[in-house]
């Protein structure tokens, strides 16, 4: 029988999930050549299953394959897609690094990129839904260097292209959520960049008959909020909680009409939040009268890659749970 | 009228550094060893400022995670806890979290100029600090005391700093103020900004102050404030959003401050056009009144590779040379 979201406060992830050893080992082998791309893809598979327990074990009601195999959000996809060069290492943090990918050759779609995962996610979910997750075109063109186009909007656009052709594979697959993932957007926050995302989002999201999810975090997104609004999406994955809930009485103003999924624990604290607290916050978002309890989805604020595995797993737990009450409540 | 050159601040670091801080913290490499291979590869660094002809230079800040680290680190009563993203790159540096008045364990600065001013000859070595009200809005104010206690003590901490540098032989202090390019920001914020920066460079003399404002371009009112600094010159980000900043510097001018004008785009790995930004420079000259400018980086050189990190040094080189050839200035490349 398959899995009954909740109709009030489904629970769900953003993506990201600690990575498992057996991912990290998996990721260093396929870096050295090692492995080929399909060994890879079948010794990362027992880190999602450990993912997916973990998500199961908490409750959460739309999951995902916890990116375990993704080194990073950008890397990952600009390996798979032609017209990319790996680039040298750029510090991320502290003495960690990522290969800054180089665009030299015009972005094109090879196969699918992220299929193989969500099938196999799917398979162990117990009928959960699972989201196909992808970094979006303004984040893609944003952490990448571009030596070829020298032209954001010709790049962009590429970019959706590939994409949209990698949703399409997720489509037919069967996926319900496509979630594009957009943390480069707030950290630029001008009206000509909102305007480029949503020329890029027309691409990939036209016609879907799937819950089109656009993921924003951090940043001063308040400032493009009027430009957003009416991007082909039918949810906006928001964080909410590192910022104290500021974006809300932006979304009353400009008239907020979609789905919200909303933050309710902080991905870069230790600290777990407890239920009461993250139930005051789910009422928080309540108060500001934006969305009704049917349109409120609730999740943590960002990936929860940089955490402790055990402490993710209880940020999720308590948020299930108080997600749970809230339900009894509205 | 003089011109010189000098990288804003930190650089990338290289396969070498980067192994050699894993090996540390994975207890594979000793202090001393760890040490011993930064001052390696900070005097590479050094020396290719030198011979970029740049006539201020930096060590690299190599061993420096982020720009609030190494004073978090030497401080009590503040720590550095989760990971925030710094300003619009896919770069995060760690909160400071302020449970208390910060007080100093010991100094960042002095042993770092003491040793590296001397592999700088006859370039200037500069000292990088952050200003404290970029330091304080963007830590975690956990201690009893209010924003403003909070950025005094801070700065307290960082006049100290700048005061024994000097002692040390550093040539220039820099002060970052990064965050005052935010468009949020406003007069108020800036006004204690500038008296932050004013008493941490209250009784500095024979060496020159630089305020620095990068990223984005401040706003006019901002600006304007910014102007009745006590620092000798400023300097801002140009080529991030060169039209911005044009009319910002066209309208407003320097207030008789230096202008350290930052023309090489260190957020990209392409060659920049020199030629563009001779005629970027040759619209901010034609109203300049000053005796000399400077030309920078448009923000450190810690967000590229490496190798493009030593390139962009190199295209610096060439635009000084390039600018005080074609207009005619008085190349400043030493300063011992």
């Amino acid at each position: 029988m398959a899995y009954s979201v909740p109709r009030k406060f489904p629970t769900t992830i953003v993506g990201s999930y600690p990575k498992m050893p057996q991912a990290l080992e998996a990721i260093k082998k396929r870096k050295s050549g090692e492995i080929s791309e399909e060994e890879f893809k079948e010794i990362v598979k027992p880190a999602i299953r450990e993912v997916v327990e973990d998500y199961l074990w908490a409750g959460v009601d739309i999951i995902s394959d916890g990116e375990q195999a993704r080194e990073d959000m950008v890397v990952y996809f600009a390996e798979r897609m032609r017209g990319y060069s790996i680039g040298d290492w750029v510090r991320v943090f502290d003495n960690e690094y990522f290969r800054k990918p180089i665009v030299i050759g015009r972005v094109e779609w090879i196969s699918p990129m992220t299929l193989d995962h969500w099938l196999y996610t799917t398979s162990i979910s117990q009928d959960r839904p699972v989201k196909g997750i992808l970094t979006g075109p303004y984040t893609m063109m944003e952490w990448s260097f571009d030596l070829y186009y020298r032209d954001r909007r010709e790049l962009i656009i590429d970019l959706a292209k590939v994409i949209r052709r990698e949703v399409e594979e997720l489509i037919k697959a069967g996926a319900q959520y496509i979630q594009v993932d957009e943390p480069a957007l707030s950290t630029r926050p001008w009206r000509e960049d909102a305007e480029l995302l949503k020329e890029a989002l027309d691409i990939i999201f036209k016609g879907l008959e799937a819950k089109r999810i656009i993921h924003i975090c951090f940043g001063r997104l308040e400032r493009i909020i009027p430009y957003i609004l009416d991007y082909p999406v039918d949810q906006f994955d928001l964080e909410m909680k590192n910022s104290n809930f500021r974006l809300l009485p932006y979304l009353k103003e400009y008239g907020f009409n979609k789905e919200l999924a909303f933050g309710v624990v902080d991905v870069h604290s230790f600290q777990v939040e407890s239920i009461r607290e993250i139930e005051e916050a789910i009422d928080t978002v309540m108060r500001a009268d934006i969305v009704n309890p049917e349109k409120a989805y609730v999740k943590p604020d960002c990936g929860l890659k940089r955490l402790p595995r055990d402490i993710a797993r209880a940020k999720l737990k308590n948020m299930v749970e108080a997600a749970r009450r809230a339900r009894e409540k509205y | 009228m003089r011109v010189w050159g000098s990288v804003l601040g930190g650089y990338a670091r290289s396969r070498f550094v980067r192994r050699v801080l894993r090996d540390f913290e994975r207890g594979l490499v000793a202090f001393g060893d760890l040490e011993r291979s930064i001052v390696e590869a900070s005097s590479v660094i050094i020396g290719a400022q030198v011979s970029a002809g740049l006539a201020y230079v930096v060590d690299g800040l190599l061993d420096w995670h982020d720009i609030f680290r190494s004073f978090v680190s030497s401080w009590r009563n503040v720590t550095p806890t989760g990971l925030l993203r710094y300003f619009d790159n896919n770069f995060f540096y760690r909160i400071p979290l302020f449970t208390g008045e910060p007080e100093a364990t010991r100094l960042v600065w002095p042993p770092r100029v003491k040793l590296y001013s001397r592999l700088s000859e006859p370039s200037g070595f500069k000292v990088v600090i952050p200003g404290p009200f970029t330091f304080t809005s963007m830590s975690i104010n956990a201690s009893k005391a209010s924003f403003g206690e909070l950025a005094s003590s801070i700065a307290r901490l960082l006049e100290s700093e700048v005061r024994a540098a000097v002692e040390s032989g550093a040539s220039m202090i820099q002060i970052d103020e990064p965050i005052l390019s935010d468009p949020d920001i406003k007069k108020d914020d800036a006004i204690m900004a500038v008296e932050l920066i004013n008493s941490i460079i209250r009784d500095i003399k024979g060496v020159k102050t630089i305020l620095s404002v990068y990223f984005d371009v401040p706003s006019s009112s901002v600006y304007e404030v910014l102007l009745n600094s006590r620092v000798d010159c400023l300097s801002l980000d140009i080529i991030d959003a060169p039209k911005r900043a044009l009319d910002l510097i066209l309208g407003r001018g320097f207030g008789g401050h230096c202008g350290v004008l930052g023309l090489i785009n260190a957020r990209t790995i392409y060659d920049d056009d020199i030629s563009r930004l001779e005629d970027i420079f040759g619209s901010i000259i034609k109203g300049y009144s000053g005796e000399e400018i400077g030309l920078t980086t448009s923000t450190w050189l810690d967000l590229i590779p490496y190798d493009y990190s030593l390139r962009k040094t190199k295209l610096l080189g060439l635009l000084v040379e390039r600018i005080a050839r074609s207009f005619n200035l008085e190349h400043v490349w030493r300063v011992s």
